[in-house]
């Protein structure tokens, strides 16, 4: 007697989100099953991996990554550099500088930095606010303004600033809108009913329903991802059929088990086999919970996990 | 489907006699409706009554014990695919693979390399609990006893990869005493693997080259009387790996599909070979998705610390968060004089508040008493964090370790802070900021 | 005249207006000539959103006033004059059109004239935010350039973006006030038809941010309407033009204020208000204009961090005590006309005429009027009263009602704090964070001490009494709806509560009061309304609605709950039950404990063992999770034979629930004393000595049936 396959077959399924114009561009979502069950549905859209580069060019950067864009890069220098990281799908452009209790650039040079970016490459662009809402409800208005025409992602719309980073991004100039909320599903929820109460075109919004690195209370991503793609899915819920993209990077970077210096702890050995470790495993855990799109910075990390959905389509 | 307790609380003897050990029948009942005990364990239990419960209480997937001692471990015995819907049980193993094939120097030096990883994580032991012990083709019986006892000299559970029965049998004669994995039962040679696991008295590990053949080949051990199987799910490639650890684990929790109602094997190694990012992508991968013993080529701290990380996050029961234990955690090269400042012990506030402390390079003394693992506000709301539980720890463990007298309290608990000064005399109570993210800031204008 | 012959003979004389220019303009430049706007992709705006057309040349102007014309009815009905105001509105937009051709420029500074498209999209992201609260139009000449000055700072100060047409624009000047986009203060023109730029950007925000086809005229009125706060000031005099174009701006759902004593008024849309002072408050009240409070106005910090301070005695300035003299805080909600927002009064004497160290008394009461505001939610707005007073540095507060007791700093008057700041406090908190239900607020504090005994005893106390009547008289069979709380799904993931009146939710922290109003309050938020109106068993308390809400909102976890049973589909927990419940079966009862009780109960159980297998939102029958309230509850596991059931609590719970226990009890079932046959902790923790001490106490549980 042999094995009785029973494929998971669902009615609904995720929003596919086209990210960029013209030539380039790149698509998430549109799948009817869990993460990789190509068994049960044939796969619309594979995941897909940007890159990230930061305002601050390579400041704070892990040596090694400084290495790879080498010392004295423009900003136009590293975003065209991390076009073609091999695997690269898109960039990802983070203005953590704009942070108030940080740098504090003012919007005026973060602009000038998001158009020098835009201007050197042709591929799709992600953009993330500096994670102060104050500031990214005045910052991202602006870049969705500089940037019509591009068919951008504005990362960092959240519920204390979602009006004005929704509907510049989503109304007033016609970008995508990447909803923010904080590892929850009825936050996730409410955060896209209230977007789309705005008038935002639900096609139009991607989630990042929060994340970590692993063992910094990864378990409730995991858990939140589970069930939101359980609910859109199974529950035909329309309010979290959202495509879910997750900056990696910004988490694993920081932890110290990617950061403590070899001095500081000879015993663990190379840090950037560390860092790039720590990347890559929440990057494919990730994935493996409902990710449609994950944000690394090591081209070692882009490489390796684009080459894991390739094979796993 | 479960039993819930008042059913069987019905089929006790109701006589509350406390000879299980709990204080009532009720009691008894409810624990083994949560799985927690037995039916068994109830002596006056009438056989009928047991063997109705027996059916209807039994797991849909096996618990598979293997090694012996302190490397015992145990796989299997989930009962639900997703985490929140009730928790996973039996955490995944990782085993570090040496082959026939490798000379001697590189088995040497990864034997060497092997019990460097050895750490504490949240109270939980970190390390390479396996080692997967491969036969290739070319190897006889004696250079794979030769090198099974190499490996087994490390004191870790070895998982024997071989599908000669002759050369199994070999092997198994120098270590079967410490309860490894025989992993090399296919659809050609069970019979005799299954003679050679069972004389031994070990876990045998089934493959197929499909689904259909290894649902088939465990059928026919299992009719040999042998249920003590790992099923390994290691396909041609990652993507038929995948497909496998998933449909073998969803047809025996989602479909009640006993004959894949076993633990997996994933072995990384075969599907890609050489490369330790891929393999430690996979290994991520399948930590989440169903894999009870993944085999890698290496388990340097590299790998080791996201991936036991991930592991204790995924693992976790979702009804009891991770708590992290009382006492005061120096931090950026604090001493006796340093700022006090306290948070609750659950493990996410912890490490959120720890990180942003670290980040501010302020030495200060962090301070974490018994909140019941529960999130600032709830613990305060549950009185498990309150003006008492806080003065108390102060007093009788910090005030005689540490000379200073200010204590930062978390802004959610402002409201502790008039009730805290009244407990602490001599304390100067600082409210500090509502969210982790803050403290940065706030201590940098603090200064 | 009436207002619609006015309307209408200004929709006429604009009309003639508009004829007569376009034949001129095609006898001058020909038919082909090309009209547009600069810097527009929405070609005439006005008459591109409302038809759908685009307009290119003067031959296609000509036309498109042909279907203006067919607007023009005139049958005496409101929906007439309405047209005719859209018409005369359109019409201005062809005159302004025509003043653009050959890329003339026909405004200079400081008037704008046509706003472009990047204008718009820059403005109407505030505007989606609320940073822009509303948008003034303001017509004509002001009596001097002081009252146009002040009336427009006056809007300014609120953020509101005001546009200017006619002669305050040279009023301005001449009072000096500086004006453009950035100061968001927009003059648009000298001439009456200007005013058409900003229906414009009116009407190219709905088909911009409110996706509004083209064409799509009832979408487009009800967007302006709903979404777009915009209002007109009209100084008199007005004529038959102005009067025929503040029609089209009723139409799109703004209201006109004016000073023309004489003027036909149309509630709600066109108000006379005479004196110039108060239009900015009577525009905002019209157009449901609210303006958020970014700063509380006190000499003293505000933030959640003073929260827990204490001021003891020696470093007090003056007290209020409820428990020595009369003293009340209350919340009353009033008539939107009774109330003047932001009035903050004092009666009595301030902190500086009190004496050092004294103890007065203080009555405070915060009068609220919006459209959505309910007597239910003054409670609620009152129990934060607590948490604001505490808030301010150097104060404090505990108590509620009429036991309320505060103290001042000596620190905090010295910084200049006084009584009315109070005020100022609960004013700006109110506001803020029960804006959406309440639209103005006035507060009055009584400090003397006659006043505070008559406002104790004559206004509050009868209010308190009336309210918990109410909640005494609030059942479930007495409301049509329950409601959800998903407030912990985040620790349990398939928990729901259905907060009835009877039944509030098992952490004890939300009734159903609270429920309804953070409903109101956030209608995406954690409480839903649940229906009741499919019954299937009204004995266990099993409605198809609250099935059908409780499997929505658990992500099909559940698909059955009963309200009032614990043996079927019980209601499930988080784990932040205040008490569980669990079947005692050699007694024919239940057994409640507590969190607090950290004991053995006759169960074999503790607390904390129930509790793990009690929460995670599955449900275990015979166990369930509950507010202390509950327990005195008439529908208390009501399908089971409700309270009587109850045959063992600890000691401290029962002192705890003891009247009200014993007062249901009574009601139920005539038993006097009922509690004093409930075991507890010193009578017995095993179950044969628990049955041993109810058969000597006749307990009415042991010859009730058994319930498993």
């Amino acid at each position: 007697m042999p094995f009785n396959q029973k494929p998971q077959k669902f009615n609904a399924k995720i929003n596919t989100v086209t990210i960029g114009s013209g030539d380039k561009t790149v698509s998430i979502g549109g799948n009817s099953t869990f993460p990789f069950y190509s068994f049960d549905a044939p796969t619309e859209n594979t995941a897909k991996v940007g890159i990230e580069i930061s305002d601050m060019g390579l400041e704070g950067m892990p040596e090694s990554i400084k290495a790879f864009y080498g010392e004295a890069a423009s900003m136009a220098d590293i975003a065209k550099k991390a076009a073609t990281v091999e695997g690269a799908d898109f960039v990802v452009l983070s203005l953590e500088g704009g942070d108030p209790n940080g740098t504090n650039k003012s919007v005026e040079e973060l602009l000038a930095v998001v158009k020098e970016v835009a201007d050197a490459i042709d591929c799709p662009l992600v953009v993330e606010g500096c994670k102060n809402v104050e500031k990214d409800a005045e910052l991202l208005p602006k870049v969705a303004e500089a940037l019509q025409g591009r068919n951008v992602l504005l990362m960092s719309e959240k519920e204390e600033n979602y009006k004005a980073i929704g509907a510049a991004a989503g109304l007033a100039y016609d970008q995508l809108v990447g909803a923010e909320s904080a590892v929850d599903i009825n936050l996730a929820k409410q955060l896209n009913v209230i977007t789309t109460q705005l008038g935002v075109n639900a096609q139009k919004i991607v989630m990042n329903v929060g994340s970590a690195a692993v063992g910094y209370g990864y378990e409730y991503v995991v858990s939140t991802m589970d069930r939101i793609k359980a609910a859109a899915l199974g529950q035909s819920d329309n309010m979290l059929q959202m495509p879910i993209i997750t900056p990696v990077a910004s988490e694993t970077w920081g932890v110290k088990e990617a950061s403590a210096s070899e001095a500081d702890m000879p015993e663990w050995g190379s840090v950037e086999e560390r860092g790039i470790d720590m990347e890559i495993m929440t990057a494919a855990a990730d994935l493996a919970a409902g990710s449609d799109a994950v944000i690394l910075r090591h081209p070692e990390s882009v490489k390796t996990i684009s080459a894991m959905i390739k094979a796993l389509a | 489907m479960a039993l819930n307790g008042i059913q069987i609380f019905k089929l006790t003897p109701k006589k509350n006699c406390k000879e299980c050990g709990c204080p009532t029948c009720m009691a008894f009942s409810m624990k083994v409706a949560q799985g927690a005990m037995k039916i068994e364990q109830c002596p006056h239990m009438s056989d009928e009554a047991i063997a109705s419960l027996s059916e209807a209480t039994a797991p849909p997937m096996k618990t598979i014990k293997i090694g012996t001692g302190a490397e015992e471990f145990t796989l299997g015995g989930e009962t639900v695919l997703y985490r929140h819907e009730k928790t996973f049980v039996s955490k995944t193993r990782y085993a570090v693979a040496l082959c026939t094939c490798m000379d001697d120097a590189a088995v040497d030096a990864k034997l060497a390399e092997i019990p460097k990883v050895d750490y504490d994580r949240i109270g939980e032991r970190m390390y390479t609990e396996l080692v997967y012990v491969n036969c290739d083709e070319t190897a006889d019986a004696a250079k794979f006893t030769a090198l099974v006892e190499k490996a087994a000299g490390l004191g870790r559970t070895l998982v024997l990869g071989c599908t000669d029965p002759e050369i199994a049998k070999a092997a198994l004669a120098v270590c079967k005493d410490s309860k490894p994995v025989l992993n090399g039962a296919n659809a050609s040679n069970y019979e005799a693997m299954n003679a050679v696991a069972a004389e031994a008295g070990v876990v045998l590990g089934v493959s197929g080259k499909d689904l259909n053949e290894l649902y088939d080949t465990v059928a026919a051990i299992e009719k040999l009387g042998n249920k003590n199987l790992v099923l390994d799910v290691t396909g041609a490639d990652l993507k038929e790996t995948f497909a496998n650890a998933v449909q073998v684990r969803r047809a025996a929790l989602k479909d009640q599909d006993r004959t894949f109602g076993y633990p997996s094997i994933v072995n990384t190694v075969k599907i890609a070979k050489g490369d330790a990012h891929m393999q430690a992508a996979l290994a991520a991968l399948f930590t989440m998705k169903y894999g009870s013993i993944i085999v890698m080529e290496q388990m340097t701290y590299a790998e080791a610390l996201p991936l036991y990380g991930l592991r204790q996050n995924v693992f976790t029961d979702p009804q009891k968060p991770m708590k992290v234990e009382p006492g005061i955690y120096p931090l950026n090269g604090a001493d006796e004089n340093s700022l006090v400042v306290t948070t609750v012990d659950f493990a996410l506030t912890y490490f959120v508040v720890s990180g942003e402390l670290e980040r501010s390079g302020v030495p200060l003394n962090l301070v974490i008493n018994d909140a019941g693992g529960l999130s600032v506000l709830t613990s305060w709301a549950a009185g498990k964090f309150s003006g008492n539980s806080i003065s108390k720890f102060i007093i009788e463990n910090v005030e005689p370790k540490v000379k200073c007298r200010r204590l930062l309290i978390p802004g959610k608990v402002a409201v502790l802070k008039g009730d805290l000064e009244a407990k602490l005399p001599g304390w100067e109570i600082i409210v500090g900021p509502r969210e982790a993210v803050q403290l940065v800031k706030f201590l940098k204008d603090m200064q | 005249m009436t207002l619609f012959e006015t309307v209408f003979s200004g929709n006429d004389a604009v009309y003639g207006l508009t004829e007569q220019a376009i034949d001129n303009a095609i006898s001058q430049y020909g038919a082909d000539k090309a009209v547009s706007f600069p810097n527009t992709a929405y070609s005439l705006p006005c008459y591109y959103s409302v038809t759908g057309v685009k307009v290119g040349t003067l031959a296609e102007l000509k036309e498109a006033l042909g279907v203006v014309k067919t607007l023009m009815t005139r049958e005496m009905k409101t929906h007439d004059v309405f047209m005719s105001g859209v018409a005369t509105a359109l019409c201005a937009e062809f005159i302004e059109v025509l003043k653009y051709i050959d890329g003339a420029q026909p405004y200079e500074e400081p008037c704008y004239g046509h706003l472009a498209d990047a204008i718009i999209r820059e403005l109407g992201v505030p505007l989606v935010t609320g940073d822009i609260p509303g948008v003034a139009v303001i017509l004509g000449k002001a009596a001097s350039p002081e009252e146009a000055a002040a009336l427009v700072k006056s809007y300014q100060a609120q953020g509101i973006l005001v546009t200017l047409v006619g002669d305050i624009i040279d009023q301005l000047a001449e009072a000096g006030m500086k004006t453009g986009a950035n100061l968001r203060v927009i003059p648009l023109g000298k001439d009456v038809t200007s005013v058409i730029h900003v229906v414009s950007v009116a009407l190219r925000a709905a088909l911009i941010f409110g996706n509004v086809a083209p064409g799509d005229a009832g979408a487009l009125m009800e967007y302006t309407m709903k979404r777009v706060p915009a209002f007109v000031n009209a100084f008199a005099p007005l004529n038959d033009v102005i009067v025929a174009c503040g029609a089209g701006a009723i139409a799109l759902g703004f209201p006109v204020i004016t000073n023309q004593a004489d003027v036909a008024r149309v509630p709600k849309s066109l108000i006379c208000q005479t004196d110039v002072s108060k239009w900015n408050a009577t525009s905002l009240e019209a157009r449901d204009i609210k303006i958020k409070i970014t700063n509380v106005d006190i000499p003293v910090a505000f933030a959640s961090a003073f929260e827990g301070e204490i001021i003891r005695r020696k470093d007090m300035q003056v007290e209020f005590d409820g428990s020595r003299v009369d003293c009340a805080e209350l919340v009353q909600s009033c008539d939107a006309s009774e109330i003047e927002d932001h009035k903050i009064t004092v009666i009595g004497p301030e902190a500086d005429e009190m004496e050092l160290g004294s103890k007065n008394s203080i009555a405070y009461v915060v009068k609220v009027a919006g459209k959505k505001m309910q007597p239910d939610f003054e409670p609620v707005i009152e129990r934060k009263f607590h948490n604001y007073i505490n808030c301010i540095e150097g104060v404090y507060h505990t108590g509620q009602r009429d036991m309320q007791r505060i103290r001042i700093s000596i620190d905090a008057f010295n910084a200049g704090f006084r009584i009315k700041h109070i005020g100022e406090v609960l004013y700006s908190q109110v506001k803020n964070e029960f804006d959406a239900v309440v639209d103005k607020c006035e507060v009055v504090i009584y400090t003397d001490p006659a006043e505070c005994t008559r406002i104790r005893h004559e206004v509050a106390v009868p209010i308190f009494n009336k309210r918990d009547e109410r909640l005494e008289t609030l059942t479930d069979e007495s409301v049509d709806v329950y409601y959800s709380c998903i407030m912990c799904q985040a620790f349990s993931p398939s928990h729901v509560c259905v907060v009835t009146p009877e039944r509030l939710g098992l952490c004890g922290a939300v009734s159903w009061l609270d429920a309804k109003a953070t409903n109101e309050l956030d209608p995406a938020g954690p409480c839903q309304v649940i229906t009741k109106e499919r019954v299937i068993d009204e004995n266990v308390g099993s409605y198809e609605d609250v099935d059908e809400a409780v499997a929505k909102f658990s992500r099909g976890a559940l698909e059955h709950v009963t309200l009032y049973s614990i043996m079927q589909d019980p209601m499930t927990s988080c784990g932040c039950f205040e008490c569980i419940c669990g079947i005692e079966p050699f007694s024919n009862g239940v057994v409640i404990a507590n969190r607090e009780y950290s004991g053995m109960t006759p169960l074999g159980m503790t607390f904390p063992e129930m509790a793990s297998m009690t929460g995670g939102g599955v449900q275990t029958p015979g166990f369930m999770g509950h507010g202390k309230h509950f327990i005195a509850s008439k529908k208390f596991m009501k399908a089971e034979g409700g309270i009587e059931r109850i045959v063992w609590m600890p000691k401290d719970l029962k002192e705890f629930i003891k009247d009200k226990l014993n007062a249901s009890a009574k009601e139920l079932y005539g038993i006097e004393n009922f509690t004093d046959m409930i075991g507890d902790e010193t009578v017995a923790e095993d179950p044969e000595t628990l049955v041993a001490f109810l058969t000597e106490k006749g307990h009415p549980a042991l010859g009730l049936d058994p319930m498993m």
